[in-house]
């Protein structure tokens, strides 16, 4: 069985620079034809947060600052190994275009806001979708130099759109429940797509004005929905459970600026602590984000 | 209709409380000097870490406490509800109510007395004390000229009044103002009132560097022994106090440049090293009734006995500013019928070391105590044994609102460690402010 020891792993000196990988994405855009994912997963070794980036998220995403990473964290880190791995690797889709569908964040326990870590990306998951194919991108940390289960794993799934790919699109999963009701209301400036492409790396022109936004076919900047994703889970309150997994399903973008609703309910699962979130248009029409925070 | 006072009322027992709140434990950050390791972190962000600290070594995770109390110093307008804003980020319950108190350097003990009160009242059980401050995220204001110019513009309901709110507008107004610790009536810094306060009571050099020495000395031991495993949690890749130099020496401190008192008539002595720095970090004590303690199975290391506060006239009579727990401390005594021989512990803040000179050389002067305290003679005099025995605010560094909190904590383990005996906190600050309080072993 090939289990991650097995996998290739090509290991760089230190987590890529997003400007240039974004631009290297655009001068060479992929031909298509096969529909094959990396074998190779990509990993950097004995890295820990930047102090300073930590703060800039927690400050963005409404996080106190503590002793340990917000939930989210890690994906920050293992975002820049996402790209290296979609434009240097001989990956099948274009990196401009894949839309987030879903993403989870899930850890066995907190980790340490100055821990060495070892952070791995490998793509998997390929499968037909009726608007095109996913494919998941899985981040796995570790503690520097150490084997065995990750203590945190993240999960991006992103949309190919009108890819065919062979077979019959699986039907699509249950939905995680939205709650209803009156929320708290959320007002989003124009510029946050560029503050969080500060603190993320990001540069992805989607979410930086409305001018790059419109030349990919959106009237305004979206928000980016790993910063949506955070603050959902930062509006919950207290810090989660030590073992968790919050899993989000993007639906409508957020376009920026805009003024929209966060609804909370406190959910059980199987008996264990849980709670759902989702975030929709002032109106309510248009669903954003379904969140579900749970106790492992 | 009013109804006249009762005099034949039975006036209250001095110094009897219905119950006295007991301690069971504290929790802090390491403190930081300001513009190091914390300089990303909020005030907000500290006291989050020190109650999440407290929590977990509680398991007071979902628990509805009473209520928690603590403050700031140096605090953001947007702040007004800082520790309910804290406890919300925390692992109590929301359902935990909360409120904020200032009392500059006193905060945090002032926090404690406020909720001690309360308990002893009966009308709370539980509940957390304490206070934080960050001097590397201080708030920075409009300047006041353009303050006032921005609320008559939104008052204005004419272009004229809009035109004259504009005219009043000075290029130099876009200066932010920064918060300076001086004290807004003498525009003395603390520092220059306390050379003065040591000029009036011939406090050394040679005394202040080593009662700084030792401050250093006991809180590296303190460390080494493991006395602030279960009083402190690590933060942001801290562990210890960042100010804390256990190989500082007597001669090293003698090196130093005077940096306050160099314009007054006699020696400047304050330096660097025998005053505080400025810091940042958070503190908070867990105080309950001793029936909440019981139930949750938790060991009671002191109660808090008793607390007094003083105040001095530092602008019109020229009194010290930071003498008012000179005051406070024989008022306090007095109504408890205990003194100095009680006495098995003094936690004196050391703001500087000349605050905690001049204060113990004020209760030893005779003409001192019998004309401005009222005594028959001299107070008395403070074993150094006694003093500040895990170190102080020297060492330690000094984020304004946690010191309180920081010293209860303390102190309180320090008696439960012994296994009896009683003990006297002293803290001074700005304004012209003092509190003092008595702790005792159960």
């Amino acid at each position: 069985m090939a289990g991650p020891s097995t996998t290739p792993v090509r290991v760089l000196p230190r987590t890529p620079s997003l400007g240039r990988t974004y631009v290297r994405s655009l001068l060479a855009p992929r031909d298509g034809d096969a529909l094959d994912l990396p074998r190779r997963s990509v990993e950097v070794r004995d890295v820990r947060a930047d102090a300073g980036r930590l703060a800039a998220f927690a400050r963005l995403c409404g996080f106190p600052l503590r002793a340990e990473l917000p939930l989210p964290f890690p994906h920050l880190i293992g975002f820049g190994l996402q790209v290296d791995l979609l434009v240097r690797e001989p990956f099948p889709f274009r990196l401009l275009g894949l839309v987030h569908v879903r993403q989870e964040f899930e850890q066995q326990r907190p980790l340490g806001a100055d821990e060495r870590l070892d952070v791995r990306v490998r793509a998997t998951g390929l499968r037909p979708h009726r608007r095109g194919a996913t494919v998941d991108l899985v981040t796995e940390v570790r503690p520097a130099g150490q084997d065995g289960e990750p203590v945190w794993r993240g999960l991006s799934r992103y949309l190919a759109r009108g890819v065919t790919f062979p077979g019959t699109p699986a039907p699509a999963p249950a939905p995680l429940p939205a709650p209803e009701g009156p929320g708290a209301l959320w007002r989003l400036p124009a510029d946050l797509g560029r503050r969080f492409a500060g603190v993320s790396g990001d540069v992805n022109p989607l979410h930086l004005s409305a001018l790059t936004a419109k030349a990919l076919g959106f009237r305004r900047a979206l928000a980016h929905g790993v910063w949506t994703a955070s603050h959902s889970l930062a509006a919950l309150g207290g810090p989660p459970p030590a073992a968790a997994r919050f899993a989000v399903e993007f639906a409508a973008p957020v376009l920026l600026p805009s003024t929209v609703v966060h609804v909370v309910a406190e959910r059980e699962l199987a008996g264990r602590p849980g709670w759902s979130t989702a975030v929709r248009s002032r109106d309510g029409s248009r669903l954003h984000l379904t969140g579900r925070l749970e106790a492992l | 209709m009013s109804v006249p006072a009762d005099p034949a009322a039975a006036p209250v027992p001095e110094g009897r409380l219905p119950r006295r709140a007991a301690i069971l434990g504290g929790n802090r950050t390491p403190f930081a000097r300001a513009g190091g390791r914390y300089a990303e972190a909020s005030a907000q962000d500290l006291l989050v870490a020190a109650i999440d600290g407290l929590v977990a070594r509680f398991g007071l995770a979902g628990e509805q406490l009473g209520e928690v109390v603590a403050g700031a110093v140096l605090k953001h307008s947007r702040d007004l509800n800082l520790t309910r804003e804290a406890v919300l980020s925390t692992a109590l319950s929301p359902r935990t109510p909360t409120y904020d108190v200032a009392q500059a350097c006193g905060t945090g003990l002032e926090a404690a007395v406020l909720l001690a009160n309360k308990i002893a009242l009966g009308q709370v059980e539980s509940g957390i004390a304490g206070g934080t401050d960050s001097a590397s995220d201080a708030p920075i204001a409009v300047d006041d000229g353009l303050r006032r110019v921005l609320l008559a513009l939104q008052r204005a309901r004419t272009p004229q009044q809009r035109l004259a709110a504009l005219s009043r507008f000075r290029p130099r107004q876009v200066v932010p103002a920064t918060p300076r610790v001086t004290e807004p009536r003498t525009g003395l810094s603390m520092g220059e009132h306390a050379a003065r306060t040591a000029l009036q009571w011939h406090v050394s050099r040679e005394d202040q560097d080593l009662l700084a020495l030792e401050s250093h000395r006991h809180l590296a031991e303190a460390y080494e022994r493991g006395f602030f495993d279960d009083l402190l949690t690590p933060y942001l890749g801290l562990r210890r106090d960042d100010n804390l130099r256990p190989d500082t020496s007597l001669e090293k401190l003698a090196k130093l440049r005077p940096v306050f008192g160099r314009d007054e008539e006699g020696p400047a002595t304050m330096t660097a090293g025998n005053s505080t720095p400025l810091t940042d970090g958070a503190a908070v004590v867990l105080l309950a009734s001793d029936a909440w303690a019981a139930e949750h199975r938790l060991d009671v290391l002191a109660h808090l006995v008793d607390a007094q506060t003083a105040a001095v006239d530092h602008v019109r009579a020229g009194e010290g500013l930071l003498t008012a727990p000179v005051f406070a401390v024989p008022e306090l005594l007095r109504r408890n019928g205990w003194t100095f021989d009680d006495l098995d512990l003094v936690e004196i803040h050391e703001a500087f070391a000349s605050t905690v000179l001049a204060t113990t050389a004020a209760w030893e002067d005779e003409e001192f105590c019998r004309t401005r305290l009222g005594l028959d003679g001299a107070l008395g005099t403070i074993d150094r044994k006694k003093l500040n025995v895990v170190g102080s605010s020297l060492a330690t560094g000094h984020p304004f609102a946690a010191t309180g909190a920081r010293i209860l904590a303390s102190t309180a383990k320090l008696l439960a460690e012994r296994g009896g005996g009683r003990a006297l906190i002293s803290i001074c600050a700005a304004g012209g402010q003092g509190i003092a309080a008595l702790v005792e072993a159960p």
